[in-house]
């Protein structure tokens, strides 16, 4: 063992492949910076430039783009974008807690081969899944027939063309991504700890509540922000799912940068979805570290 | 987590169940096995019904009148979907190759290098992953347009490359970080260069993970739509485009045979992707997707 520690001809060694190693980094950093900061810098600028006759971007300072934001007609989509996407993280919870729960703790053999039968449609062509979605959510689709068959519906239900149908269409696109960090979680969580409490009579809503949740609130709360990101940029869901009534700020940030042309608006409003997100994600961070400061204490 | 590791994980659950059994106090978890049969039959059910109505002799997406073949044979003599097709081909191969090569590069440097340049790197990195799709469309589509440079075929390529570097590195990092660097440490004792080290030990360990991203970014270039819908021209589109476009103006049941096509196509690279570590007798999986 002592013949492995680093001597002085290693370490000189390690500092001249630091420098190697930062060759091999250099590439793959030079194009994102150069493609991706350079990009979103690019879109901060914008938001407060203007355009030229010919819809060009064209660098100034003008504020029309970000105080247009204050419009009530934009704040109230911001609105709407912030609520369902808050309402499809909490659904996607309530229906991946018990998916993974089942299949983390019941699935016996056949776990991984379940949970890869839900990762693998998921990471399958969205557009494709979606148009499906939509299909089987008409109002001669299968999903409206069985409810109406069991009397759960009448003639005049519609899912499409609605603040719900557009929902559905986030919780479908999304859902997986609360179910792997859950199923991630929940496959760690010791069984043992659900049978003490058991033991110790606590009755399964109070294992449930007591044990397993907080066991899991860390891939809780990595599920939630998986779900929050894409959702809240999402634009597709509202446009296949929802009507006129229903836009999103992605439909209104697509608007602007194709149909309507208004690029600094458009580039305002992206800041703006970045703002909140980046809001989202902070809150995240926050909670996480109080979690592991409290673990440590 | 090896292959041995598997029966012992799962042994304990085998002998507690007979214990909890016996006890009286274990019942089988009836309405949680009902929500999850339900789950997976909502998740399969629109899927199942674009594969069933693309063999449909009729237009109709709600009655089933006969089994044809129809819409495949009206894809296969679309000239425009065609063409498509291989713009998206195209645009899969150079950004597989081209995030692959820089993607394993950066990884392999975010693992070994300890400066603070490699934790700005590690944090740029990141900014894909948190930033979603319309974000970085949108800033794509403003740089191309600042630079003067018009929309193209390649411009796609260029910004699926972007994108894609991340996901191989998030993918490859953890690989890396298994590799024991005494190895490498050894090939350079036995007189190998700092790079033949590299070349000669650390890449081929590295193969199976590298193959899984590839084929992974393939598939997840030639589905993407949200990117290349901002930075593609008008030369023939990626087909993602072009079905996005179709769908959007009604229906049209050709669509169903290409989003046919494409679904199994995309879930056959996936689950490839999933099992290639398992061809090199290592646990393969889930772990790929989620670069544990």
């Amino acid at each position: 063992m002592a013949l492995l520690r680093p001597s002085s001809r290693t370490r000189r060694r390690d500092t001249s492949g630091n420098r190697m190693w930062l060759w091999f980094m250099l590439p793959g950093t030079l194009w994102m910076t150069g493609f991706l900061i350079a990009s979103l810098v690019l879109v901060a600028v914008l938001a407060v430039g203007t355009t030229d006759e010919l819809g060009n971007p064209r660098f100034g300072f003008d504020l029309a783009g970000v105080r247009a934001l204050a419009d009530p007609a934009y704040t109230e989509v911001l609105a709407r974008s912030l609520g369902y996407a808050l309402l499809t993280c909490v659904i996607c919870l309530l229906i991946a807690y018990p998916v993974a729960y089942t299949i983390a703790l019941y699935g016996g053999r056949y776990k991984h081969a379940l949970i890869a039968a839900i990762v693998v449609p998921f990471f399958a062509n969205y557009l494709v899944r979606m148009y499906g979605w939509s299909v089987v959510l008409s109002d001669d689709g299968p999903v409206l027939r069985a409810l109406r068959a069991v009397g759960l519906a009448d003639s005049g239900t519609k899912i499409l063309n609605s603040g719900f149908g557009v929902v559905a269409g986030l919780v479908y696109g999304f859902v997986v991504f609360m179910i792997i960090p859950l199923y991630a979680a929940l496959e760690r969580l010791d069984v043992s700890l659900i049978e003490a409490g058991r033991d110790l009579y606590g009755g399964p809503v109070r294992t449930f509540f007591f044990v397993t949740l907080p066991a899991t609130r860390q891939g809780a709360a990595a599920g939630l922000v998986l779900v929050f990101l894409p959702a809240m940029g999402d634009f597709v869901s509202a446009q296949l799912m929802g009507g006129p009534d229903q836009i999103m700020i992605g439909n209104l940030i697509q608007d602007k940068f194709f149909q309507g042309q208004n690029w600094p608006l458009g580039s305002a409003l992206t800041m703006l979805l970045m703002l909140v997100l980046l809001i989202g994600m902070l809150g995240y961070l926050r909670r996480t570290r109080k979690d592991e400061a409290e673990a440590l204490r | 987590m090896t292959l041995v590791s598997t029966p012992s994980t799962t042994a304990p659950a085998g002998t507690s169940a007979p214990v909890r059994k016996h006890r009286g106090s274990h019942r089988r978890p009836r309405v949680l096995i009902a929500v999850t049969g339900l789950f997976f039959a909502l998740l399969y059910l629109p899927i199942a019904v674009v594969a069933l109505f693309s063999f449909n002799s009729q237009k109709s997406l709600t009655v089933f009148d006969g089994f044809s073949l129809r819409w495949y044979r009206a894809f296969v003599h679309d000239d425009v979907l065609i063409a498509s097709l291989g713009t998206s081909l195209r645009i899969s191969l150079v950004a597989m190759a081209g995030s692959v090569l820089l993607g394993v590069a950066l990884a392999v440097g975010l693992v070994r290098c300890r400066t603070r340049f490699g934790s700005l790197a590690g944090l740029i990195m990141l900014v894909p992953l948190i930033t979603p799709e319309i974000v970085t469309g949108v800033a794509s589509m403003l740089l191309f347009k600042g630079l003067g440079v018009p929309l193209s075929t390649g411009t796609v390529m260029l910004a699926e490359i972007t994108f894609s570097i991340s996901y191989v590195t998030v993918i490859l990092r953890s690989r890396v970080a298994a590799l024991n660097p005494e190895v490498e440490e050894a090939a350079m004792d036995l007189g190998a260069t700092r790079w033949q080290a590299v070349r000669l030990v650390t890449l081929p360990a590295l193969l199976p993970a590298v193959l899984a991203s590839a084929v992974l970014i393939f598939a997840l270039v030639f589905d993407d739509f949200v990117l290349a819908y901002f930075t593609t021209g008008v030369d023939p589109q990626p087909l993602s485009v072009r079905i996005y476009s179709a769908i959007r103006f009604g229906v049209q049941p050709t669509i169903n045979a290409v989003g046919t096509l494409m679904l199994a196509g995309s879930i056959a690279l996936i689950a490839l992707a999933l099992f290639i570590p398992r061809l090199f007798g290592r646990r393969g999986g889930l772990d790929i997707l989620s670069g544990e």
